[in-house]
């Protein structure tokens, strides 16, 4: 498992979620998990492509992810994960993945990000075209968010 | 392209000089210059210019100091270096303070036009896409199917509502990236997509997997073709697709968008196929 394509999303999220009201950031569990993900309720994609390419989904639960929106929207209440709170959750995953990017460019690594899209259902999954993904867990303020690098042809 | 109105600042008065005549000479219109941070902030707040030059080293302040000046009177000026230093760490500072383009001194007058040109693009280059890119879409959807299953489809009306979309069983997503950045997704039943991916490998699929693969490149192809005649029509689109991925569930929704997105209902011998595209104006690419 190459750590130097964790490290740069693991930045991003001490940098970014400090910003948007979170205080304490972990990094939790790490696995591989092949091609296929079994989603928890959302996850929001983003293409990758420069010297890596690739997808990176942002996963959590539907309940999880309303209390982000929530968090981001100054603590106004989010009942429903509305077109509001599905906007605010969007931005959240293209500031981590802009900010990762710069933290690739420190590393030599020049990347460029796609817009981002967000699905979310009771039960669907994931097929990305890789064989391996890698997988960080990090916990903020004790809400997981799950990170799925599906990176292909790094050298 | 409309005219460009251009501040230039630099402490050295033969700088500003010969600037000036060289974007005269370049057909821009240079409506002041500066030479501290104060008279920067002045002139800015004065000229309203679209673009900046701007010095690196400047007493008493530098470049990026002023660069986030003028960004704090108005985000959209666009300012472009011009400095006698070009290292990687400088313009990895410059990056980070959204500089949209670097010039080294000497200048080269060609350089520095086509460099201003290709920061004031965005807008232009955007609105440009937007009026292409969805027949371009449609119709790599049309030759394409074609080609693997030799029918046609037939299409609804267009639409421009973002609202939230109720998958009909397998999303494909593809992200674009360029001088506008996107994504592309493709929707369908799993009784659709297994009767399109009969029909490309004429015989039964074996299973959901060799279904689900056939689509990501299915959908790989469209894209990826989309893009290059966009980028044969205007190369400064520059756009690449990612790899796809491919969501799928009985209960899975496609968020509202947080780009203007177009989609259309596809009519094809095997169901319906719904294609939604969306660009935005992606950050400068310059390094």
């Amino acid at each position: 498992m190459d750590v130097k394509l964790i490290n740069p999303f693991i930045e991003a999220f001490l940098v970014v979620m400090p910003q948007i009201g979170f205080n304490d950031i972990k990094k939790g569990k790490m696995s591989l998990k092949d091609k296929n993900i079994k989603s928890d309720g959302v996850m929001i994609n983003l293409g990758i492509i420069g010297d890596v390419k690739g997808n990176v989904l942002y996963g959590m639960t539907i309940e999880n992810a309303k209390t982000i929106a929530s968090k981001m929207m100054m603590g106004m209440s989010v009942e429903t994960l509305d077109d509001m709170a599905q906007s605010a959750l969007s931005e959240l995953s293209n500031m981590l993945t802009a900010n990762a990017s710069i933290n690739f460019s420190n590393m030599e690594i020049n990347t460029n990000i796609s817009t981002p899209t967000l699905m979310y259902g009771k039960d669907f999954n994931v097929q990305v075209n890789v064989q391996k993904v890698i997988c960080i867990e990090i916990l903020a303020d004790g809400i997981p968010i799950e990170v799925n690098i599906a990176f292909n042809n790094y050298e | 392209m409309k005219n460009v109105k251009i501040v230039i600042v630099d402490d050295s008065p033969f700088s500003i000089s010969i600037l000036r005549d060289i974007l005269a000479e370049k057909e821009f219109e240079v409506v002041g210059q500066a030479s501290s941070l104060e008279e920067t902030i002045k002139v800015v707040k004065e000229t309203k210019p679209d673009l900046v030059t701007m010095d690196m080293t400047i007493p008493g302040t530098d470049g990026l100091e002023c660069t986030r000046a003028i960004h704090k009177i108005d985000a959209n000026i666009k300012v472009v270096v011009v400095s006698s230093m070009k290292d990687d760490e400088i313009v990895k500072k410059a990056k980070v303070n959204k500089v949209a383009g670097y010039v080294q001194k000497p200048v080269d007058p060609d350089e520095i036009a086509t460099v201003i040109n290709r920061a004031m693009a965005g807008d232009d280059l955007l609105l440009e896409l937007q009026e292409i890119y969805f027949d371009v879409f449609k119709e790599s959807f049309s030759n394409n199917l074609n080609r693997i299953t030799k029918t046609i489809p037939t299409y609804g009306e267009m639409g421009q509502s973002n609202d939230t979309e109720n998958s009909r069983g397998i999303s494909i997503v593809i992200g674009i990236i360029g001088k506008c950045s996107g994504r592309m997704i493709l929707d369908l039943s799993h009784e659709t997509a297994k009767k399109l991916a009969e029909a490309a490998l004429k015989r039964e699929v074996k299973n959901m997997d060799e279904c689900l693969a056939m689509l990501g490149e299915f959908t790989n192809i469209i894209g990826g073709n989309a893009c290059s005649i966009l980028n044969r029509k205007n190369k400064i689109f520059g756009l690449r697709v990612a790899p796809p991925t491919i969501f799928h569930g009985e209960s899975l929704k496609i968020s509202k968008s947080m780009l203007r997105t177009t989609s259309v209902l596809g009519e094809t011998s095997f169901g319906e196929m719904y294609l939604n595209v969306g660009f935005e104006r992606d950050e400068e690419e310059w390094m």
